[in-house]
């Protein structure tokens, strides 16, 4: 279970460096489209980068940082159910952050930037945790 | 292992798996809830909302395919059109796959007289999810309406399906499959309709296949020769979003919006006017001595130059044609003070599940589809519809088999002609008033025509005392009108 607990942090943590290389293949594809022709209105649905980001934001990746919670629960990892609850809660906190860019106003996408950086570490810190070799302090003796 | 140890093991372990359906159950229940059933009568999903208006109910109903136009006569008009998957050349772009009807996109033009007794012919050579078409505007009787799981199944490959109506209003049209329609107009599956052409006439029907945009078919700067000194300007808007457009190098009028005549149009210059989604209007533009003019068409590479000679390349005006006030009033032919009904159609969007998808979701009156109110008229209603979006989105709602009056816009009444629509475009945070009679039974669509936002649910119908439907959506001939 620690070592699936491992996979699945370090996956949450993959999945936000893939989220960044979507975006930016979405946005030099459509930079390329207009040279070619392409017009952006209410019309433009986006291409192949922003739906790959909107699909691995909406679905991949919180299924991963659930998966990641209900582990947490079985896998004898110091602290593991809190930093699994940190990468959840990062999580809807990105999501939000990505409505409240198209609703509210798109300033709020700066944050969604910085949010990723965040969650990207304390993904890859709970990865860690349950990389640590050493018994758990919590962990009941049962050789002595 | 001491007993201690193992019952705190046992305890750790019946607290994980509650804390893992603490997680999971409340996720379950909102994911199973939003499944959208294969399976689904247009007669029983939603709710009935009788807008404060009786609550008719009819014994026996009357199938909405018995609805039809005239069965015999022999048609003025008889079209046959062939619809495959194929690749097709976009001039002054090159080929792209997509959907043809007789091997081209968009399909042939169809030209009827008004009265003229139409009767097209569809057959469907390859085209794998079924298709339909759907007269956009034209106020047919129901069966005619080509809504697959509502007033018709799917044209399964090898199938074909005749369509018969009389073309009683003359105006711009347009048509297109209404079957998986977000995917199956955006790659090729619309035509231009006129009905009573007159000589003048320039056609401008844009569309935006993957990442191109055309006007009647072709990418760039497209030129028509000009057919006299004044021109009608017939432009359609067959994509998903509003196109402004505007004429550069002229004064014009606003002659119709939707197949309906303004009255008494005035003179506009340095303005655009705002194409709704799904809409038409016609222009009539003066043609200067010796030079040509352009119309924009959203901006970008495409546009449509008229005549001969330079034509001048204007921006985008930052005034709009403002429908409410153009024009001069006219007595309608029914009361709208007088309403039989009232209805409220509140677009909203919240986050949650739809179909077992997560996202951001449209809602009517606060409900999914298709848990949606479903409108119920009586034949002879004078209904009121306010229609108000709050969802962050604009949207085209398009109501078929009738055409709606504006009322007000925000609360301000209308001053101009009679602004008759079929095609309206509903801003974010606007809220508008229609008025319409219900003189035309049968089980209509109400419905955004961003298609892909009415694939994600922002559909309704518009339902008739005693009409009944046998279609269904999705089933076997995979009916999926959206």
């Amino acid at each position: 279970m620690r070592s699936v607990y491992r996979v699945l942090a370090g996956l949450v943590a993959v999945g936000v460096v893939l989220q960044a290389m979507f975006i930016a293949l979405g946005w030099f594809t459509a930079i390329k489209d207009m040279d070619d022709g392409l017009v952006i209105d209410k019309n433009y649905e986006g291409n192949t980068g922003h739906m790959l980001h909107g699909q691995f934001g909406m679905m991949v990746i919180p299924i991963i940082a659930l998966l990641l919670l209900i582990v947490s629960f079985f896998a004898k990892v110091q602290g593991g159910v809190r930093w699994a609850l940190y990468v959840v809660g990062l999580v809807i906190l990105q999501i939000a952050l990505a409505f409240l860019s198209f609703g509210v106003a798109p300033v709020i996408g700066a944050l969604h930037g910085l949010n990723a950086f965040a969650l990207a570490a304390v993904a890859a810190m709970a990865a860690r945790r349950a990389a640590v070799t050493r018994e758990p302090a919590v962990e009941p003796t049962t050789t002595v | 292992m001491p007993l201690a140890t193992k019952l705190a093991e046992r305890r750790r372990l019946l607290v994980a798996v509650a804390a893992t359906l603490a997680v999971l159950a409340p996720l379950a229940f909102f994911w199973q809830r939003s499944l959208v059933p294969n399976d689904l009568s247009p007669m029983t999903m939603g709710y009935a909302d009788y807008g404060g208006g009786p609550m008719v109910h009819a014994h026996h109903g009357q199938d909405v395919s018995t609805l039809t136009g005239p069965a015999n006569g022999k048609p003025d008009v008889a079209v046959d059109l062939t619809a495959r998957k194929e690749k097709f050349e976009i001039p002054g772009r090159g080929s792209v796959d997509g959907y043809t009807l007789n091997h081209t996109s968009p399909g042939p033009q169809i030209v009827a007289q008004q009265g003229d007794l139409i009767q097209v012919t569809l057959h469907n050579e390859s085209v794998p999810e079924g298709i339909t078409l759907h007269w956009h505007g034209v106020d047919v009787p129901a069966a005619e309406d080509g809504v697959a799981g509502v007033t018709q199944d799917a044209v399964a490959p090898g199938q074909s399906f005749v369509y018969r109506f009389v073309a009683k209003d003359a105006g711009t049209y347009w048509y297109h499959s209404h079957q998986v329609s977000h995917e199956q107009v955006k790659k090729g599956l619309y035509g231009v309709l006129i009905v009573q052409p007159s000589p003048t006439d320039v056609i401008a029907a844009v569309h935006t296949y993957d990442k191109i945009r055309t006007v009647n078919g072709g990418y760039g700067e497209r030129r028509v020769a000009a057919p006299g000194s004044t021109v009608r300007v017939r432009l359609i808007n067959t994509d998903n979003g509003p196109m402004a457009a505007w004429v550069d190098g002229a004064p014009y009028r606003v002659l119709a919006v939707d197949g309906t005549d303004v009255n008494a149009p005035t003179e506009v210059s340095n303005k655009k006017v705002l194409v709704t989604a799904g809409g038409r209007i016609d222009l009539q533009v003066t043609m200067p001595q010796g030079s040509a003019v352009r119309i924009g068409l959203g901006g970008g590479p495409t546009t449509l130059v008229i005549g001969d000679g330079n034509a001048p390349t204007g921006t985008e005006p930052r005034d709009r044609v403002d429908l409410l006030s153009y024009g001069s009033p006219k007595r309608l032919e029914f009361d709208p003070a007088k309403a039989d009904r009232n209805f409220q159609y509140n677009i909203g969007r919240r986050p949650g599940f739809f179909d077992g998808r997560p996202g951001l979701w449209w809602t009517i009156n606060g409900h999914q589809f298709p848990d949606v109110p479903m409108f119920m008229v009586t034949e002879g209603d004078v209904v009121r519809m306010t229609i108000k979006n709050t969802s962050g989105q604009v949207h085209p709602m398009h109501l078929h088999g009738h055409h709606v009056v504006v009322l007000s816009r925000n609360g301000t009444a209308a001053t101009g002609s009679p602004w008759w629509t079929d095609s309206l475009n509903v801003e974010d945070d606007e809220t508008y008033e229609v008025a319409f009679v219900a003189d035309n039974p049968g089980i209509w669509m109400d419905h955004c025509h961003n298609l892909p936002h009415a694939a994600q649910g922002l559909v309704t119908h518009l339902m008739y005392t005693g009409v009944t439907s046998n279609f269904h959506l999705g089933g076997s001939p995979g009916n999926q009108p959206e």
